[in-house]
């Protein structure tokens, strides 16, 4: 699990480069100003790439900080 | 490339000094990501340049198009058009009907978009460079046929296509991406992400909008191309080895199994054609090889070739010679052959000659013609391309000449012209290639970009002047161009080249004059450079150094200096006239 964390944090960062590492984990559509469709978007693309996984249209909408994220990979 | 790796690239820092470069993306789509991958991809030819631009409003690629036409463009303009662009119904986000009655109408609709489409971009085209790509992306099942039979409808979308793509294909600067090369990079299958699409209004898979950017970027910012091949013999540009199986007995045909040695020599006969020098490094005995070439059935004739090097010394000393007979820089050049080994050893010597294989497998020489294609590709064709060998071959003979003989009774005797203009004709793509392929005699090794280069022609303070050569051996072509401003009493000069063919002859002597008497000048202030390749230049202009001058932007020429530095001048002048 660690190794997954630690491959979404750099997934993050690449979408939201003026993150900090710190922050990354706390990162969420509420909190995040830069997140965005289109960030969301290229979340999106970035982690299906990471992870080498297609996530269907009806999951995208849970997808609303960090740990959503973490929980949904730990999921699938 | 994947998208994470495009967005660490086109968010990588820059320095002070970058380049800037500026390009809009009209489009129909959310442009976001592709834009993403465009930039990196620009970036990954050259990484410190900044690149800036517009994007155009969702779902109205034409309304973009012609927007940008009235009120104007960026220097380079990139156009991903897809079939949702042409009619909504094309795309998956549209509900408007695939009724077969509606056929016809949706026919009629992409046709009359295409027009608009094509007008839109020519009027851009005057001032910009474009890259355009005509549908790439799978049409949807409109038809009631099954969709391994091809209907009427169908053929007529992709002969609107075709049309337009003859149409835009023919406007200058305007690139189209090739369908072929296309379809090899992103197989057609892979290229529709539909959940993007319908979600976030993004019709590419990462891996389509990679290749696609990819080409893109090539088209807009192409590699220079390469100049010369140099070939070995054996077992490469014919099969069997010539000393063992003797002249007759080589082959490059279908009845010996050897087509792919044919392939091989038609292609060099077709960039010999084009302007590309070939010549051969062969380890043989002359006379035999000589003896070979003396066969009529050969593809690529002896008379295209030069130099015809074949001895028994190592083929590095053989590509040392040809490099200095050509006047080319190594990074200018291929070497081909079959022999691992004889690659290595020039590669060794010759760092910057780029080295391929000549493979044993037809399908192998089919996919390095394809790569010497690519290599050697140019956006257009100019009259010195048919010249090119010839006016190197004199330009040897003069340089022999001049060594062995009195210079001045030489020069006086060849009857040298120059036919100078200061126009430049559209379509004209000489003088744009000269300064930017030109590394010798060049003032400061600056390039220009089409649209940099179009921006000048339209300065009205601005000047080019081109300089063509041609004496009792034959025309040279358009060998000099020089570009500046006219300031008072000086001329700013911020570009000259002469290519490499035309020295020996002191046409840059009469290149000064002409200059300080077409604009009735008193200097010429030029905007010198040193580079790692200009030493003729900088040679040259030595003549004219005084007390603590440098050669620097700025250094100045002046008329009182001619009469003291400059020799004999023996050039007819022919002025072409002033645009």
């Amino acid at each position: 699990m660690a190794d997954v964390r630690e491959r979404l944090i750099e997934c993050f960062l690449s979408v939201f480069p003026s993150l900090e590492r710190d922050a990354v984990v706390v990162a969420s559509v509420d909190a995040t100003e830069a997140w965005d469709s289109l960030a969301n978007f290229s979340l999106v693309t970035v982690i299906e790439e990471e992870f080498d996984l297609q996530i269907p249209s009806d999951d995208l909408e849970q997808l609303t900080s960090f740990a959503s994220v973490e929980a949904y990979l730990a999921s699938r | 490339m994947r998208f994470r790796d495009a967005l660490q690239i086109a968010q990588a820092p820059v320095s002070d000094a970058a380049e800037r470069m500026t390009v809009d993306l009209l489009c129909g789509f959310t442009p976001d990501q592709f834009r993403t991958f465009l930039v990196a991809q620009l970036r990954t030819r050259t990484a410190d340049r900044v690149i800036d631009g517009r994007v155009g409003l969702f779902g109205d690629l034409v309304g973009n198009l012609e927007r940008a036409a009235v009120s104007g463009a960026a220097p380079f303009v990139v156009v991903p058009i897809e079939w949702a662009d042409l009619d909504a119904r094309l795309g998956v986000r549209g509900l408007g009907g695939w009724s077969p009655e509606a056929l016809g109408n949706i026919v009629a609709g992409v046709e009359a978009q295409l027009v608009r489409i094509t007008s839109a971009v020519e009027r851009i085209a005057a001032t910009s460079l474009l890259a355009v790509s005509l549908p790439t992306l799978p049409l949807p099942p409109v038809s009631w046929l099954p969709r391994i039979q091809a209907g009427l409808f169908e053929a007529r979308l992709r002969a609107a296509v075709a049309e337009a793509t003859v149409r835009l294909a023919g406007i200058d600067r305007v690139r189209v991406v090739d369908v072929q090369v296309l379809d090899e990079r992103s197989p057609l299958a892979e290229r529709h992400d539909v959940r993007a699409e319908l979600t976030y209004g993004y019709p590419y898979t990462a891996a389509h909008a990679a290749a696609l950017s990819g080409i893109f970027a090539t088209l807009l910012d192409p590699p220079a191309p390469k100049k010369g091949i140099i070939t070995d013999l054996d077992d490469t540009f014919w099969r069997g080895i010539l000393g063992e199986v003797g002249v007759e007995q080589v082959s490059w045909d279908l009845e010996h199994h050897s087509q792919g040695h044919g392939l091989y020599q038609q292609l060099l006969k077709s960039l010999a054609d084009a302007g590309v020098l070939i010549a051969v490094a062969s380890k043989n005995d002359q006379g035999r090889v000589d003896e070979a070439f003396r066969r009529t059935d050969l593809v690529m004739p002896a008379s295209q070739i030069f130099p015809l090097t074949a001895n028994w010394g190592p083929k590095s000393a053989s590509v040392a010679g040809i490099l200095a007979a050509w006047n080319v820089g190594a990074d200018s050049v291929v070497f081909i052959d079959d022999s691992p080994l004889e690659l290595a050893e020039v590669s060794a010597a010759h760092p910057a000659v780029t080295t391929l294989h000549f493979p044993k497998d037809d399908t192998g020489v089919v996919r390095l013609l394809e790569q010497l294609r690519d290599l050697f590709g140019k956006p257009a064709l100019s009259a010195e391309d048919a010249v090119r060998l010839e006016s190197l071959r004199r330009g040897a003979a003069v340089a022999d000449a001049m060594a062995s003989a009195d210079p001045e009774a030489f020069l006086s005797s060849i009857d040298p012209v120059l036919t100078v203009s200061f126009d430049v004709a559209p379509g004209n793509t000489r003088p744009l290639e000269l300064i930017n392929k030109t590394n010798q005699f060049n003032l400061n090794g600056r390039r220009l970009s089409e649209p940099e280069w179009i921006a000048h022609l339209n300065d009205p303070e601005a000047f080019v002047a081109t300089i063509g050569y041609r004496d009792k051996f034959g025309p040279l072509g358009t060998i000099a161009v020089v570009a500046g401003h006219r300031r008072g009493a000086t001329v700013q000069v911020a570009h000259w080249v002469m290519s490499c063919r035309a020295f020996s002859r002191r046409i840059e002597h009469a290149t000064v004059v002409l200059l300080l008497e077409r604009f009735e000048a008193e200097a010429l202030q030029l905007d010198v450079m040193a580079t790692a390749r200009n030493a003729p230049l900088q040679e040259y202009l030595q003549l004219y150094r005084t007390g603590e001058a440098t050669l620097a932007p700025g250094f100045t020429v002046t008329r009182a200096q001619l009469s003291s530095v400059h020799p004999t001048l023996y050039h007819r002048i022919e002025d072409l006239g002033h645009g």
